[in-house]
């Protein structure tokens, strides 16, 4: 079936199957990059967090791993001062919009911000940048699940399951811009919309934003209602 | 911001522009954009009403028409005022004090930008630009074009709608006047 | 070839139909009307009425058409008139009473109203034609010549000046000549990145797939141009032959326009040359009887400037929200439903039927060996002569803001020319002698852009142009991608801080930091060219920024929130009141002295006193830092009813 092809990844001979997403063909190596609107089973990648930057030889400055496609004897390198660089920025621009309050967080230890700052030496509390949240409230109508998009970082995987894994299409993309948001048709309440509260974009959400009643119960701080 | 309530009739009304739209558009993907400047020319905004039938019609989610018509300029989901004040805010424009135009007409109306007057009879917003950097700064009043506008000719364009609205009242005073004693006459 | 001959055949026939119902209308006393969006905003509509009364007062036998932009905007409503026996004058700056003057004394009277006169189209005895003016010394149009000279309603006028006759010829081509032709002419998009469009063409011609697609990308959203606009309301025509043979090259049978739908009127003009090109059998099926089959469908953009990118105008036109994907893959390679899908620029499109009629190396011949041809520039701002101009590539900034714009308004002093809006850059004194091609553009830290040129004076802040142009993107950014969507919110919010005096030392160096990395990071052309009004207003004018940050002061006596406005005493003539009725908000007040006051917590900074002050008292002022004054209040009442007398005297 397909070929299989052999890159060098941070000084690693792997292997990884023809035409495979870059980022994958690491990840499925042990090799991590940062990365958050990324899914294997999509069919296209969005390429909007922008977190999966890494070097290539013969490509200039850094490249985002999930829209290239691996070749015979790529040479890649996860890490340079440029793609350091690039990462941090990002990093800090989606902590910059992100409700910041891990230890009270209910996917604290399970959060993919998490994992990339540990991975990458960065730190969890803003300091070059100014604050942009908004004070949004949280969504608490279905049964089982909260929706925070105080924490929401775009990634789009919950639309993606929404409305390509389960076919309900109760969520998308809204507005545009620094408004841009995931929402619910006129952005009421997802138990006043047509979701099913199947779970299945909670499932995927990479941070705090579509989280388990469950897993919040060791939360108390107040919140507005929706 | 939720769409508002509907006045009795305005759901026929609403049935009828987007099933006349939609049957000269057409139903698949590639009309949605047509089809809601069509409806929106016809109704003057996108109701919830509107949004949800050609969602139905097109099949498609309604939150993927409620996306769209939330994502670009053009589209909105309140009534316009009666009078539309559109304020250019080019690089010309601004340059040349458009947003100190932008800033007299909010004085004025007491709104701000994208905002509708309670009465209803005047609307704000901005515009990236028309292409008449030459003549900046510009306000494009109900589609038409004004070159060089000054702050005080913001209260020159707002006093002549006042003028045409009192005229027009008046004129339907005469009438209806003219009507009763047409009426104690007969 | 019967075939080629039958083409050939097919456009002769309808070129002289054209033209006998051209020369036919040549005997009567023409006028031409510039009615465009700019000759509209000035008022050319209610000239086009008064011409219109008047020749019917006079029973005359006048031809009166409305035309499109000649360029020359800062003399709108423009007219020009042909009579028989007299040199064709171009007359501007008209209004209602000029235009019956017009009829009366030249057309009814043989008196040209030479005083009204502005240039001679032809060169002749008696008047000066614009080539005797310095801008026409620097003045070389292609793609504008025709506009404001020809019906942009009647596609005969387009036909009876060889219009579609690079579409004849190419009809009968091999497409592979037709792309290695515009290869040769070196041709780049005039989109605003420089990319050879023979190259494009090839790529999107040779990758298989079918049906393949071509669009005009008229999305033209940078606040500061207009020449697409002007482009398609004067002379639509030129872009759909251009369109035309496009779709040709590459194999398309189906096109789209994308345009803007601010742009009522273009839209308007270009329904009307569709239906007439279909009618005349220039489009639709079996195209002068080659065989070649075009539809040309308009689509309308719904305000979002994000959709000049090429995907993202894709995906609207797909019915979805306006966002760009990653390239590549490129849409010559897979874009519309998928398949090759060309996309090329009004203004590019424009160029090609003159290099099909003229050639290669004719086209090169123009311009700079690697960006042939010419450039439109919007020229706007506080240039004296705004509007539209075309000059060779390779022309300096210093000639065409001195000699095609001639010069500052005012007397002011040049401080900057922003160039390529929200894309661009802002050049500096320093740069007027660069010669302006792609090249050297991307070199200084602007682009080409779409061609907005927007000319800066002393009293425009540099960091208020930044704050501007990055408060543009951000409103405009998609916010599908992290560096575009909160970056550009980060940039802004600094920029912000700084003109309100809250900035702080480091904020310089954070604010190019992330500019840097935007530029770098965001996933399309939107959002790596944003910074570039930051980077090179900090590049240019990082003292105005220091100004800002350490002294609260604003160099430029523009950010409102460090100026304060006085009117001095000493230079304050005491009769007058026009100040006083200048105010929006009646901030100014008579003080007992009889001496005018502003009280600054009334004054909203909306400059119009500064502007209604007599020229011989000049005695409002802007000071930077603000400085406090305090209301001379006690003995208002005392005065009051003097001033109210005064006042009342004054009207």
């Amino acid at each position: 079936m397909s070929r299989e092809v052999a890159l060098t990844i941070d000084d690693r001979q792997v292997k990884a199957a023809e035409g495979e997403r870059l980022l994958w063909a690491a990840l499925d190596n042990g090799i991590y990059i940062p990365h958050l609107c990324d899914l294997r089973e999509a069919e296209r990648t969005v390429a909007s967090c922008r977190l999966c930057f890494v070097e290539v030889e013969g490509l200039r400055g850094p490249v985002t791993s999930c829209t290239l496609a691996v070749s015979e004897g790529m040479v890649v390198k996860t890490r340079s001062p440029g793609v350091d660089r690039l990462v941090r920025t990002g990093f800090e621009l989606l902590l910059s919009n992100h409700r910041l309050h891990c230890a009270k967080c209910a996917k604290n230890k399970h959060c993919e911000l998490q994992k990339i700052a540990r991975e990458r030496g960065l730190k969890l509390k803003l300091t070059r940048l100014r604050s942009l949240l908004q004070d949004v409230p949280i969504d608490e109508s279905p049964r089982h699940f909260n929706y925070d998009a105080g924490k929401c970082v775009l990634c789009g995987r919950c639309i993606w399951a929404d409305q390509e894994q389960v076919r309900v299409g109760a969520i998308g993309f809204i507005r545009r811009g620094i408004a841009r948001k995931m929402a619910t048709f006129e952005d009421g309440c997802l138990a006043d919309s047509i979701c099913t509260q199947c779970e299945a974009c909670v499932k995927v959400c990479p941070v705090g934003a579509l989280y388990l009643k469950a897993d919040e119960l060791r939360l108390y701080e107040p919140k507005k209602k929706c | 911001m939720r769409a508002m309530d509907l006045i009795e009739g305005e759901e026929e009304l609403i049935h009828t522009a987007v099933g006349a739209v939609l049957q000269s558009c057409g139903t698949g993907r590639e009309s949605l954009i047509p089809v809601l400047q069509g409806v929106q020319d016809r109704l003057g905004y996108l109701p919830r009403l509107a949004m949800q039938r050609i969602a139905g019609d097109m099949q498609l989610p309604e939150v993927e028409v409620f996306g769209v018509g939330t994502f670009y300029n053009q589209f909105r989901l309140n009534p316009p005022g009666k009078h539309r004040v559109e304020v250019c805010l080019g690089t010309a424009c601004h340059m040349m004090g458009g947003h100190i135009i932008l800033e007299s007409f909010e004085r004025r109306l007491s709104i701000h930008e994208g905002e509708t007057t309670p009465d209803r009879e005047y609307s704000l917003e901005r515009v990236a630009c028309v292409g008449c950097c030459a003549l900046a700064p510009v306000v494009v009043v109900d589609e038409k074009v004004e070159a060089k506008v000054s702050p005080i000719r913001v209260d020159g364009i707002l006093l002549t709608f006042e003028i045409e609205k009192k005229e027009q009242e008046a004129e339907q005073q005469r009438e209806a006047e003219q009507q009763r004693e047409e009426g104690r006459e007969a | 070839m019967s075939g080629t001959e039958a083409v050939e055949q097919a456009y002769r026939l309808l070129q002289s139909e054209a033209k006998q119902k051209v020369e036919a209308g040549r005997e009567k006393p023409v006028i031409l009307l510039g009615t465009a969006t700019c000759g509209r905003a000035a008022g050319a509509l209610a000239v086009l009425a008064a011409f219109q009364e008047e020749i019917d007062k006079h029973h005359l036998d006048v031809v009166l058409t409305e035309t499109g932009c000649m360029g020359h905007c800062y003399a709108e409503p423009l007219a020009v008139i042909l009579k028989p026996g007299y040199p064709p004058l171009v007359y501007g700056s008209l209004d209602e009473g000029k235009a019956r003057r017009l009829v009366n004394d030249y057309l009814v009277s043989d008196d040209p109203c030479y005083e009204f006169a502005m240039a001679a189209l032809e060169p002749n005895d008696v008047f000066p034609t614009f080539a005797d003016y310095p801008r026409g010394i620097y003045e070389h149009k292609i793609i504008l010549a025709d506009c404001g000279l020809i019906d942009p309603g009647e596609i005969g006028h387009y036909l009876a000046r060889d219009g579609y006759s690079g579409l004849a010829k190419v009809l009968t081509t091999e497409p592979d000549l037709v792309i290695a032709e515009i290869k040769e002419s070196k041709l780049r998009g005039r989109g605003g990145a420089g990319f050879p469009t023979g190259v494009k063409w090839e790529t999107c011609k040779n990758v298989p797939g079918i049906p393949k697609y071509a669009i005009c990308n008229a999305d033209e959203g940078d606040p500061g141009a207009f020449m697409d606009r002007a482009l398609l309301e004067s002379n639509p025509h030129q872009v759909l032959e251009g369109l035309t043979i496009a779709a040709y090259a590459v194999g398309a049978e189906q096109a789209y326009i994308y345009v803007r739908a601010e742009y009522p009127l273009a839209i308007k003009r270009l329904r009307t040359a569709l239906e007439q090109s279909q009618g005349w059998g220039l489009l639709g099926r079996d195209i002068l009887g080659s065989g070649f089959n075009l539809e040309i469908k308009l689509f309308q953009g719904s305000g979002a400037f994000v959709c000049g990118e090429e995907t993202a105008l894709i995906a609207s036109i797909h019915g979805r929200a306006g966002l760009p994907n990653h390239r590549p893959p490129f849409p010559a390679t897979s874009g519309l439903h998928g398949r090759p899908t060309l996309i090329n620029n009004v203004k590019t499109l424009s160029y090609v039927p003159h290099i099909i009629r003229n050639g290669a190396s004719w086209f090169r011949s123009i311009g700079t060996p690697n960006s042939p041809g010419t450039a439109v520039f919007a020229l706007a701002g506080k240039v004296v002569s705004t509007g539209l101009a075309e000059v060779p590539m390779g022309t300096t900034l210093r000639n065409l803001v001195y000699d095609v714009g001639n010069g500052i308004k005012n007397e002011r002093k040049f401080k900057a020319v922003q160039i390529g809006g929200p894309s661009g850059g802002c050049l500096p004194e320093s740069s007027l002698d660069l010669p302006i091609d792609f090249d050297s553009l991307q070199q200084a830290g602007a682009m080409m852009g779409s061609g907005g040129m927007v000319v800066l004076d002393e009293d425009d802040c540099m960091v208020e142009i930044a704050r501007f142009f990055v408060d543009f993107t951000q409103k405009e950014s998609c916010g599908k991608c992290t560096f575009c969507r909160l970056g550009t919110k980060q940039m802004l919010d600094i920029l912000a801080e700084i003109t309100r005096g809250q900035g702080k030392d480091e904020d310089i160096d954070l604010l190019q930091e992330l500019a840097e990395d935007i530029k770098l990071g965001s996933l399309c052309g939107l959002g790596k060219t944003a910074p570039n009004p930051v980077l090179t207003t900090i590049r240019y004018f990082r003292p105005e920024y220091e100004a800002h940050i350490r002294e609260g002061r604003c160099p430029a006596l523009m950010c409102k929130d460090l100026i304060s406005y006085r009117i001095i005493p000493e230079m304050c003539s005491k009769l007058c009141n026009v100040c006083i009725g200048s105010c929006p908000v009646e901030a100014i007040y008579t003080r007992p002295d009889m001496l005018k006051g502003i009280d600054p917590d009334k004054c909203v900074k909306c400059n119009s006193c500064v502007s209604a002050c007599p020229p011989q008292y000049k005695a409002v002022v802007k000071l930077s830092p603000p400085v406090v004054e305090e209301v001379v209040a006690e003995a208002v009442e005392e005065g009051m009813s003097e001033v109210e007398q005064g006042s009342g005297a004054d009207h």
